[in-house]
């Protein structure tokens, strides 16, 4: 449940980095189209990551419960975090990454 | 037309979310506690220790209990420890006059030695779940009721996407501090960003009830009779009848085995026998629902009593009944471990506060027309007092029934009843609260009272409990220590939100120009 969770959170992060307003918000610079376009891809794809770890962990009818908890927390925690800690936004996000395929490894 | 669809949609919004959401507000909050049932259960039931015994140990110790108490009952239902709940009960009923059944009869047994527990009469969790779907009212009303409003939330659900356009491009969006404002973004945003699960838990609840919203294919299939369709449905283990021969039972506990060789692994929930001290006893193993996601409708192997032999298994399950159990194992989570459980009492949670902004929504907007005049139209205060009994009333009322478990005398005549009647006591006083008091200030103070009560109950389980917190610890009882722990963290929230709500009412005073700005930009969009 841990990697789905840490790779949905990043996942959503650089979704919410694609959308000019969060992005001056966050980074304070406006994002031109090319890094918005990569955001974009980054962030589904790393949904369609935690999709993955998650079915692949325990199957597809439990895999996909998980994926839709995991993706609802994570949402949930990001859009709590945006307006009261914008930093750690940024920090959880990239611990996200750095230990997901720690996290991946670990659980083989 | 396009704009005329979306008004008349936000039309339907906004009066199914009113007239149905005080009632969904009750419903949403106790079917979330009734995630937690078995730990409610067990909090409310501290004379049940946390044992670490196999099922089949328990077993064993079941059967030596009930053939000493129980030898001429006409069936026996054990039901086991599990990891959620770690009593061991058993139940028995003896045959009464003219072929009738006698009254049932139970006992909570400690799963180590095998001796009968003196416990507290409670309806522990039991009574948020029957409460989220009967609503304490006499069947089918009940019912009726929750079914209807579980339909007309499919209908605000619904009409609530269709009304809010920007949904992906406020996806993200949450913006606090900004009034009227604030609360429209954090309806939408706990509204959109939980929705798969609102609309799976509304659209499964239709499915657990679709006999009763949508009878026709059942009415025609079955041509009228609705009985044969449950019996084919739930085919209730058929057990041979008793031949009056005295037969010596086998061991229980072998059969656990024996079922879980059957099914490949799981966990065993349930053992009944039917007729036990008869030739022709029957013995029914039935799998924990906790084992998958879908929810099997009697999962059970039937051996014979007395020989040991292999009788029947309960058959795989077609397609539509796979389906129908995915949706009914997916609203009730029988399968979530912990971290997933968690997951669902938070989006439950989300789920209740959508319908509760949405209902502070309703009023907020409309009052402000009236705020200079300072008086409220009739309806809008009715509104008003609805909400706040609904809502904080509704915490006041389930803080009150837990304070009740440990406050009310063990010896106590129908000392349930009178748990779940102080339940509605509580609820009722804080209508009639409600109504004496101004809406601000109601808010704030039984907001308070629901804060002290929340805070009060783990002080009440720490001097009323005979187990320290040293030996909880070392049995492990995190379900306990757990509970105590969320009811201080609600007290504290709310604590919070008191505050909160005391503070926006001093400053409110001072700056309604500026609110109505932000109402009537809210209303724009």
């Amino acid at each position: 449940m841990l990697l789905p969770v840490l790779l949905s959170y990043s996942g959503f992060t650089a979704l919410c980095l694609s959308m000019d307003r969060h992005h001056r918000d966050l980074l304070a610079r406006t994002p031109t189209a090319r890094v918005r376009r990569l955001l974009q891809l980054c962030g589904w794809a790393l949904l369609g990551l935690s999709l993955a770890a998650a079915v692949l962990a325990t199957g597809w009818s439990l895999g996909l419960v998980e994926w839709c908890a995991a993706l609802m927390a994570s949402a949930m925690l990001l859009v709590w975090l945006l307006p009261y800690r914008p930093r750690l936004v940024m920090r959880l996000a990239a611990l996200g990454l750095l230990f997901s395929p720690l996290v991946a490894l670990a659980l083989g | 037309m396009k704009e005329g669809f979306r008004q008349a949609m936000a039309w339907l919004h906004t009066w199914t979310g009113l007239i149905f959401g005080w009632i969904l507000f009750a419903i949403f909050l106790t079917g979330t506690l009734s995630y937690f049932n078995d730990e409610i259960s067990h909090w409310m039931q501290p004379e049940v220790p946390v044992r670490q015994v196999s099922s089949e140990a328990s077993l064993t110790l079941a059967q030596r209990y009930l053939q000493q108490h129980a030898a001429g009952a006409g069936r026996w239902v054990i039901s086991l420890p599990s990891a959620r709940d770690p009593g061991l009960s058993v139940s028995w009923q003896m045959p009464g006059n003219e072929g009738r059944r006698g009254p049932r009869e139970q006992r909570q047994l400690d799963p180590l030695s095998g001796e009968v527990l003196q416990v507290r009469d409670t309806r522990g969790g039991d009574f948020f779940y029957r409460f989220h779907y009967q609503l304490q009212m006499p069947h089918p009303w009940g019912r009726w009721l929750s079914t209807s409003a579980a339909m007309l939330m499919l209908v605000a659900l619904i009409t609530g996407i269709i009304t809010h356009k920007k949904i992906f491009k406020d996806f993200f969006t949450f913006r606090p501090r900004k009034g009227q404002r604030s609360w429209l973004d954090g309806h939408n945003a706990v509204g959109v960003l939980v929705l798969p699960f609102h609309l799976m838990i509304t659209y499964s609840s239709l499915v657990i009830f679709m006999y009763m919203v949508m009878p026709a294919s059942i009415l025609v299939a079955y041509q009228g009779d609705t009985d044969s369709f449950f019996s084919e449905l739930f085919p209730a283990s058929e057990s041979p009848k008793a031949q009056g021969q005295p037969g010596q039972l086998l061991a229980l506990a072998p059969f656990v085995e024996r079922a879980r060789e059957h099914w490949g692994g799981g966990q065993v929930n349930l053992v009944t026998v039917s007729h036990p001290g008869d030739v022709k006893a029957t013995v029914n193993v039935m799998r924990s629902s906790a084992d998958r996601v879908m929810y099997e409708f009697g999962n059970a192997v039937a051996f014979d009593g007395v020989s040991g032999a292999f009788l029947t298994a309960d058959p795989a399950r077609p397609t539509p009944i796979a389906i129908a159990g995915s949706f009914y194992g997916l609203h009730l989570g029988h399968f979530a471990g912990p971290t997933l459980r968690w997951l669902y009492f938070i989006c439950g949670l989300a789920g209740t506060a959508m319908i509760g902004t949405g209902l502070v929504i309703w009023l907020g907007k409309r009052q402000l027309k009236h705020a200079k005049s300072g008086v409220m139209p009739f309806e809008l205060r009715l509104v008003e007092v609805l909400n706040i009994a609904s809502m904080a009333g509704l915490l006041i009322a389930v803080a009150t029934f837990f304070c009740a478990n440990r406050l009310l005398p063990v010896s106590l005549a129908e000392r349930g009843e009178w748990e779940v009647n102080s339940f509605f006591i509580a609820w009722g006083l804080s209508l009639v609260h409600a109504l004496v008091r101004r809406g601000r200030a109601a808010w704030v103070e039984q907001l308070a009272l629901a804060a002290g009560l929340f805070c009060a109950v783990p002080l009440l389980d720490a001097l009323g409990s005979e187990q320290s917190l040293r030996v909880l610890l070392a049995q492990g009882d995190w379900a306990r220590l757990g509970f105590d722990l969320t009811c201080l963290g609600s007290g504290v929230f709310l604590a919070w939100a008191a505050f909160k709500m005391r503070r926006a009412g001093q400053l409110g005073g001072k700056a309604p120009a500026r609110t109505a700005r932000v109402i009537s930009k809210v209303e724009v969009n």
